[in-house]
């Protein structure tokens, strides 16, 4: 029996960049990015340490998606923006609410991002009387039910799969930064095994809150740099400094290929592996060695049935932290080593353009991968004017470039070394 | 890799620790009463304190950075380490996956909140004087399954799921494809229940229980050790010989889709439901009974000795039918308050000869 098959049929995207894929794309080819001056609410000007992000513009919004349902409900914006990219990759994908009933839905949304006015309400009238939960328990009865406090980390999975009443599997995954790339990596598995023939899978999430933004930039993860402006975010750059948070989600639609030829849709670009891994390594930083990473792309590139030297693009991870650009970098001339191919590689850093998406990240990312490889167009890494010694690569630096891409991985990592690799490949009538 | 290349997975070992104690109980031992929980007297929990983590294991400052369910949840885990190096597996052929509730608490932050209560113009002054350098690792549900894979020295393929009851089968089923697939030759599969604070009612007033009888929830956690051969000694080891998982969007399609769950996590080994010893699934739920109201099965759950342990759940009912059950053939049914149902159909092993059966 021949493997199966399975494409991508429809993408669906929310960031800074607006609310489709097809502008986010232009735009980023076109070398534009989508980070600027940025502040927690309530927060008063300057004070904050962390000074830039890649929030989504509301502005952009296109009128067609006024009415959508997502903006009727007090929903956390992660969820927000999970569903209408979910919705919109539907769409795309030409996909009727009955030919969708058996899909699965996998879903990665980070963690609870309690927002303040909500959490505000457990205070009692007098704070010294009662410890916050107490008094919270006492005040359930205000709580509104669409608040933060009472979203479930899995609701944004079930608004997905409520909308199209779905009775396929419905996964929420939570693997840090790895989650909307585990997420697509499971769909693919699933259908390849045969458990489903379709499915829904990404992520969305928001860490720009208070509380998360400062939990972020204590653990030392977010870059307080000042000096770049809205070129802070520089992958491989020698004064890389942390991540910069975007905001947003994406999603796609995987088929197999039998089912999409049969009803006649065009696939964007071929699912052809996955790979994950632990570093088992340290909670704090990755293996310096990138071993973790090695393993999540050998694996990808084993479960496709690739070789190293077939591969033409790395949508690396490409945080922007001095620790992880090192060692992602280390991995690939580690795994890429037989007759130097990590020097014909192109590398390139989405993060750079739209920030750090956290858990929905490798969703937009994985997009940005299969249009590669159907253009043979890659959107190019910004801000690397002075590349670190340790990042030696072709990381397509400042413009796109314009390239044949056969085969290419998308990279995600998580916190604590949870690490993912989706091997994809441009996609033709007969098989590899 | 296809359905015909596929490798026969097994449990050999299990570690809980709930209500009922660190060792697994019989469903039908009489429960300890219930407690009231701090923030409400009126209601009852079943609770286990933050338990000390094994010895050797792990690094010994690990405790001072972590809430009670991860605490639980590594316990667990660390109780497989000895089982785990007696396979003598290379690091990159062990997985690791995880059912993790999201952490809501005991957070700094709502102690910033508090604070600011009392001075409101100290907005930013607060967070920052009552968030820890860690805080954001410790409120983030995946950093167990790092502390995990350091001490257990799992370096191959993971996964980390976060529904409700139903993560704890994701998490099975996805460690199982792992070993089946031939991606790993073992995988640690853990889960725990969530802490028990104000939000988990708040979240949980949205999904009233499908129960509707005296709901408690439980505190625990448990732990399995999948693996491709049979263990030692036949008498502890289980095949997973199916596994089926769907969604009813629509209330009045949950009998339909717990059905087909049913029977597709039957279709493997070709039995129907009148094949199946034993039935593990909570008869207090009217769907669920429902579903088993013509097989003549006496059905059997450990929630009223343990409580609902969400997401910890169903491992947890594994773990008790790979310590103490007997039955030839073991059906567990979830369905969980969201819409989920799964299902999971376990196969005693009778000698170490059977090696070749494949799972769905």
């Amino acid at each position: 029996m021949s493997p199966t098959r399975i494409v991508i049929t429809g993408m669906g995207a929310v960031t800074g960049f607006g609310f489709e894929w097809q502008s986010m794309w232009q735009r980023m080819l076109a070398g534009e990015h989508c980070i600027r001056p940025w502040q927690p609410e309530g927060v008063e000007a300057g004070t904050f340490p962390v000074r830039y992000a890649a929030p989504v513009d509301m502005g952009l919004m296109p009128a067609h998606l006024k009415g959508h349902p997502a903006w009727g409900l007090s929903l956390e914006k992660r969820t927000r923006f999970g569903w209408v990219a979910a919705t919109q990759a539907i769409a795309d994908s030409g996909l009727s609410t009955e030919q969708l009933r058996g899909a699965a839905v996998l879903s990665a949304s980070g963690a609870p991002a309690h927002r303040l006015q909500d959490m505000l309400l457990s205070l009692a009238d007098n704070p010294a009387q009662a410890p916050s939960w107490a008094q919270l328990m006492a005040r359930q009865a205000q709580v509104d039910p669409d608040s933060s406090l009472c979203q479930s980390n899995d609701r944004l999975a079930r608004v997905i799969a409520d909308g199209i009443g779905c009775e396929g599997p419905v996964i929420n995954i939570s693997s840090a930064c790895a989650g909307a790339s585990q997420a697509i990596g499971n769909a693919f598995q699933m259908i390849r095994r045969g458990e489903v023939e379709l499915a829904i899978a990404g992520g969305a999430d928001s860490v720009l809150s208070l509380d998360t933004m400062t939990a972020l930039y204590l653990l030392g993860a977010a870059s307080s740099e000042q000096r770049w402006g809205t070129e802070l975010c520089r992958p491989f750059d020698r004064h890389r400094s942390g991540l910069i948070a975007g905001e947003g989600g994406g999603f796609v639609v995987l088929e197999t290929l039998e089912r999409a030829l049969a009803r006649g849709a065009t696939p964007y670009a071929e699912v052809l592996g996955f790979g994950s891994s632990l570093d088992a390594y340290k909670i704090t930083a990755p293996d310096p060695q990138g071993r973790g990473a090695v393993l999540a792309m050998q694996a990808a590139l084993t479960d496709a049935g690739l070789k190293p030297q077939q591969v033409d693009l790395i949508n690396a991870h490409g945080t922007s932290t001095p620790l992880n650009d090192a060692a992602e970098t280390l991995a690939i001339k580690t795994l890429f080593a037989e007759r130097e191919h990590y020097r014909r590689l192109l590398v390139t850093a989405n993060k750079s353009q739209f920030g750090h998406l956290i858990a929905a990240a490798g969703a937009p990312e994985f997009m940005l991968t299969a249009l590669a490889c159907r253009e043979d167009r890659v959107t190019p890494t910004l801000n690397l004017h002075d590349a670190d010694e340790q990042c030696d690569l072709d990381y397509c630096a400042h413009q796109a470039v314009k390239r044949k891409v056969d085969v290419a991985l998308s990279n995600s990592f998580g916190f604590g070394g949870l690490n993912t690799s989706l091997a994809l490949g441009k996609y033709r009538e007969a098989p590899r | 890799m296809t359905r015909s290349n596929t490798t026969a997975v097994y449990i050999t070992a299990a570690s809980v620790l709930n209500a009922a104690g660190a060792e697994c109980a019989p469903r039908d031992s009489q429960p300890q009463a219930a407690q009231p929980l701090d923030f409400d007297p009126a209601r009852l929990a079943r609770c286990v304190a933050a338990p000390a983590l094994p010895a050797g294991v792990y690094d010994r400052k690990l405790s001072r950075s972590l809430e009670p369910q991860g605490a639980r949840l590594l316990y667990c885990a660390g109780r497989l380490a000895e089982a785990l190096r007696g396979l003598e597996l290379p690091d990159e052929r062990i997985a690791l996956t995880a059912a993790i509730p999201e952490v809501d608490g005991p957070s700094s932050c709502w102690d910033a909140v508090q604070a600011i209560g009392a001075q409101p113009a100290d907005l930013l002054a607060q967070f920052f004087a009552h968030t820890p350098p860690l805080h954001a690792l410790m409120m983030l549900n995946s950093s167990v399954m790092a502390h995990a894979a350091e001490a257990l020295h799992c370096k191959g393929p993971m996964g980390g799921f976060c529904s409700q009851g139903n993560a704890g089968l994701d998490a099975l089923m996805e460690a199982a494809a792992h070993l089946s697939e031939g991606r790993a030759d073992a995988a640690v599969v853990v889960s725990s229940s969530p802490n028990i604070t104000p939000a988990l009612y708040l979240r949980d007033a949205t999904h009233p229980p499908v129960n509707p009888g005296p709901w408690v929830f439980g505190e625990g956690a448990a732990a399995l050790l999948l693996t491709t051969t049979p263990g030692r000694g036949a008498q502890s080891t289980l095949r997973i010989a199916g596994f089926a998982r769907g969604y009813s969007a629509q209330p009045e399609r949950g009998l339909a889709v717990g059905r087909d769950v049913i029977e597709r996590a039957l279709s493997n080994e070709k039995l129907c439901l009148s094949d199946v010893g034993q039935v593990v699934a909570d008869a207090q739920d009217p769907q669920v009974a429902a579903l088993f109201s013509l097989s003549g099965h006496t059905l059997e759950h450990s929630k009223a000795l343990v409580g609902d342990l969400g997401a910890s759940a169903l491992l947890s009912e594994i773990a008790v039918t790979w310590a103490l059950d007997c039955s030839r053939y073991t059906l567990l049914l979830e369905h969980g308050r969201g819409g989920h149902w799964g299902a999971v159909l376990l196969a005693r092993t009778s000698s170490d000869t059977e090696t070749m059966e494949s799972y769905p």
